[in-house]
């Protein structure tokens, strides 16, 4: 039997749906957009790494309905629709570039690959359902000589000479490639040309009578952008027969004409755009995570394992978080310095308040430079309105009771908290709970115990850690997209720590209006965009009506997942002001920017780096001062 | 099969300069900013009959030999058969040290096709000059280092793939970032990614290096279970474990990136030619810095045609 880690790092550490492969059928959660993506129109589904697009294309596909229907041959005869799922393959894709020809000439001869995959794609999909079935699928001898035609392939007469001159064609196709500066011809097909053909023959046969076709492309992004083109082209005029479900990271769709410049793919009109967050409410989207996760530890087979996963992660109120961050000792202090100032009955009454609330007034004092009695007495005159301003603080205080000590110094901890860190991404929620889940195992507890606000913590920094150590590998950018997320993390953490007599919470920025040249604007905008693509950032419109070519338009979040590595708020709050110059700027100059930016907002860089964060200590240069030991 | 018993048609010679081309070859070479790529004119004197051709451009689709305006296209059977057609009858000798992948994998794949005798050379440089362990937390910038996935020219596949048939098998050098950039771009599946590190290394120091160099892509992909070793200098020992591990994956595509040394990568390009199996190369096409290595250390003449080529027409 195996191991409660293992079973653990099985069912949950998977998080790719590239790597679980047959078992992403099992384990699949239809999400609310599911029936949209059932239609016969063509789907874009929209969305960051992780917020399952991969899981969704493949459960369409024919083998993952199949897997989905527990094998039934009957349920194959009987399906509305089949999907033939490719993932665009990098490697592949880019031998079609080169000044070996020209653009025109390349295009020609991506349209004939694409022909010869789509195309084999098909008559594979024919050969796997006969052989599921039992049952014989004939394309007329005419269907199948005029696909052969269209494809430039020697005359064929049924499926298996199509199979067989398919396959031929490819690695004479290669072989061109391969040589593609001899100018020798080669048989290519026209875009789009044998797959009206093909349907219609396979339409015209009473197994596939009234069926629906999708082809299923997903990474879309790693297409070229004359590439993206050509499938546009091919998606603007798919119809009745055969369809498109495309998906691709938000920005990745870089080219939205056909091949036509004065073409656009419109939405509605042409397609229907999916945007995973904006299809899932923030509620929508845990009830779902729940959904996957309790699905996931059902299967599990460890004493305790049937719990919910809600309420294997309690959270913690902020009071209960102050106690845990040692308030009372603050208090305790406070307290004690008060009753030289204050009225007996004024003691009185401040001994009923939470310690909380009195270290707010603590505080206050610090950042209005007046004495405890005068804040207290005001408090007690105007209360509504100091629990308004409590109220706005409150969470905000938590990130300064235990400023430069060492040890957790802010807790991330609960269901609805990780839900909030992974902002919309279930690779990123499944990360978070399995990490806790881990940590809670090898501390020898098992999982008829709640897992503790410490555990989760640690957790929550070890997970926001491992994703800054990944995105460098992310792309060929990813080095700048690390840069930029440990300039802001350090950034945000800073005004976190030291927020007496600063506005709370400010965990985003947006861009300032005309304050940028022209280059600077185009290099800051790739570099934003990349990182929204690669999930470094979350955007968000701004107030304004948006354009979405406009990144000055939105307010960037730095992803939350990396919130309790940096030690900010998760929850999304007040935002400052950037120029495209700092956002730059923190890639190249990082020390230097940070510095500045922490200036311009009343902050000193000293302050020290939260202990997780010190691995990166080089980019930040010498840390200035460690961490102090415990002292409350 | 025990390394033993397969052969390593390797000579080498401690001091390079000891190596002495055979009368009537042809030598192909190229000059990196790297020390260990430069002839030396004492070393060129004592050369008999040895023509000498110094490919000066590198270009990403053509090459100029030195002295010569005209461009041989890298992605030209015809143009690559006719400059080794104008050598005669000589010995091919493919000096790789100073020539990146995407130069010497098809003029070596050309060169095979002739028939004639065709022997690689490579000289191990002294030492690296980089940090050869990327520590967790130094940023490694991979736009100053790659250009990005793409074929090597002749060796593009677009052989139909089913994905759940692939093994991957990364040839591992010390920057574990570009194992993870391939892993993000391959996505194979978990379970079926087989590691090789060159062992024993350049230096008994370095395979620690890889190890530590590439922790977080092996672990999270828990590839570490599946590693295998090659000598890392030995392109046979390379070709042998290919070869096991075909056997080991009857049905899979196997995508091997040459990420590791360049003897290893010269294996894998060997073992694309001589195997009937499917095999897709995948590189990430480095940028390649004068300050990457310093001095020379010894130098291995691999005789290559002495295997048999399946695919080199």
């Amino acid at each position: 039997m195996q191991t409660a880690e293992e079973q653990i790092s099985d069912l949950f550490g998977s998080f790719k749906a590239e790597w679980l492969r047959e078992k992403i059928y099992e384990l699949f959660k239809e999400p609310k957009y599911f029936p949209e993506l059932l239609t016969g129109r063509p789907c874009v589904l929209v969305g960051g790494r992780g917020t399952g697009k991969t899981s969704v294309l493949r459960l369409l596909s024919y083998e993952g309905q199949f897997a989905r229907s527990g094998r039934s041959p009957q349920a194959i005869r009987g399906a509305r629709f089949y999907g033939f799922y490719y993932r665009v393959d990098t490697n592949r894709v880019t031998a079609f570039r080169g000044p070996e020809i020209t653009d025109d000439q390349w295009v020609r001869h991506f349209a004939h690959y694409l022909n010869l995959l789509l195309c084999d794609m098909v008559l594979r999909f024919i050969e796997w359902y006969q052989l599921q079935t039992g049952d014989a699928v004939l394309l007329p001898p005419a269907a199948c000589e005029e696909l052969a035609t269209s494809l430039n392939l020697d005359p064929c007469a049924n499926l298996i000479e199509l199979t067989k001159a398919m396959r031929l064609a490819r690695v004479r196709f290669e072989a061109h490639i391969n040589n593609v500066a001899d100018g020798r011809h080669a048989a290519l097909s026209l875009q789009g040309a044998p797959l009206e053909p093909l349907f219609e023959a396979l339409a015209g046969l009473e197994c596939f009578r009234g069926k629906m076709f999708f082809f299923l492309i997903d990474e879309y992004e790693n297409l070229l952008d004359y590439q993206q083109q050509i499938v546009n082209t091919l998606i603007k005029h798919s119809g009745a027969l055969y369809t498109f479900k495309i998906g691709v990271k938000e920005l990745g769709w870089r080219r939205r004409t056909t091949l036509n410049e004065n073409e656009q793919l419109i939405n509605p009109a042409d397609y229907v755009r999916i945007d995973v967050s904006e299809h899932l409410s923030p509620a929508e989207f845990a009830g779902f995570a729940q959904e996957v996760c309790n699905s996931r530890i059902a299967q599990l087979d460890l004493p305790g394992s049937s719990g919910d996963i809600r309420s294997l992660l309690p959270s913690l109120s902020d009071d209960e978080e102050a106690e845990r961050l040692g308030i009372r000792s603050i208090a305790d202090k406070i307290l004690k310095q008060a009753g030289s100032e204050l009225s007996p009955i004024e003691m009185q009454v401040l001994n009923t308040l939470p310690p909380l609330l009195l270290y707010f007034f603590e505080f206050r004092r610090t950042a209005d430079q007046v004495a405890l009695s005068t804040i207290i007495r005001d408090y007690l005159s105007n209360k509504q309105t100091w629990d308004t301003n409590y109220g706005n603080y409150k969470h905000a205080l938590l990130f300064t009771l235990r400023r430069g000590k060492r040890g957790i110094r802010k807790y991330y901890a609960g269901w609805d908290t990780f839900v909030l860190m992974a902002a919309g991404n279930i690779r990123y929620l499944l990360e978070l709970v399995v990490q806790s889940l881990l940590v809670h195992l090898r501390g020898g507890m098992n999982l008829s115990e709640v897992v503790s606000a410490d555990d989760q913590t640690r957790a929550a920094q070890s997970v926001g850690r491992k994703n800054v150590s990944e995105l460098e590998g992310l792309s060929v950018h990813g080095a700048q997209l690390t840069k930029l997320v440990l300039g802001l993390g350090r950034i945000f953490q800073v005004l976190a720590a030291d927020a007496a007599g600063h506005t709370p919470e400010v965990n985003q920025f947006y861009l300032a209006v005309g304050a940028d040249d022209a280059e600077d604007e185009a290099r800051g905008g790739e570099l934003l965009n990349a990182a929204v693509m690669h999930l470094a950032l979350v955007r968000t419109p701004g107030n304004k009506l948006v354009d979405t070519a406009d990144t000055r338009e939105f307010d960037y979040f730095v992803h939350p997942v990396f919130c309790a590595f940096f030690e900010f708020s998760h929850r999304r709050k007040r935002k400052l002001q950037l120029t495209m110059r700092q956002v730059l700027g923190l890639v190249k100059e990082p020390r230097e920017t940070i510095r500045q930016i922490l200036a311009t907002n009343n902050r000193r860089s000293n302050e020290p780096l939260p202990e997780q964060a010190l691995l990166f200590g080089s980019y930040y240069g010498a840390p200035e001062s460690s961490p102090t030991d415990p002292e409350i | 099969m025990a390394l033993l018993s397969r052969p390593l048609l390797t000579r080498k010679f401690e001091n390079a300069e000891d190596f002495i081309p055979p009368p009537r070859s042809v030598l192909v070479t190229g000059h990196s900013p790297e020390e260990r790529s430069k002839y030396t004119c004492d070393w060129i004197a004592r050369f008999v009959d040895v023509s000498i051709w110094t490919i000066a451009d590198q270009m990403q689709a053509h090459i100029r030999l030195e002295g010569s305006s005209q461009e041989i296209q890298l992605r030209s059977q015809k143009q690559l058969t006719a400059f080794w057609a104008s050598a005669g009858r000589r010995t091919l000798l493919i000096d790789i040290t100073g020539l990146a992948h995407h130069v010497w994998a098809p003029l070596l794949k050309a060169a095979l096709a002739t028939g004639r005798q065709v022997q690689v050379i490579y000289t191990e440089p002294f030492d690296y000059t980089f940090s050869k362990a990327p520590k967790e937390g130094e940023i490694f910038d991979l736009s100053e280092r790659i250009t990005g996935i793409a074929p090597l020219p002749g060796f593009t596949s677009l052989a139909e793939e089913d994905e759940d048939r692939v093994c991957f098998v990364p040839l591992l050098g010390f920057e574990g970032t570009r194992f993870a950039y391939l892993l993000e771009e391959v996505q194979p599946p978990g379970g079926k990614i087989v590691p090789i590190i060159g062992v024993p290394g350049f230096r008994p120091e370095y395979p620690f290096h890889t190890f530590q160099g590439n922790t977080l892509p092996l672990r999270q992909t828990v590839a570490w279970k599946n590693i295998r070793f090659a000598i890392a200098n030995c392109p046979f020992s390379l070709l042998y474990a290919l070869e096991d591990i075909a056997s080991d994956y009857p049905l899979d595509l196997l995508k091997i990136a040459p990420i590791g040394t360049k003897p290893h990568a010269l294996g894998a390009v060997l073992f694309a030619l001589t195997t009937s199996r499917r095999v897709e190369l995948v590189y990430d096409h480095p940028i390649r810095k004068s300050t990457r290595t310093s001095g020379k250390n010894r130098l291995l003449v691999y005789h290559v045609s002495a295997l048999t080529f399946s695919s080199v027409s």
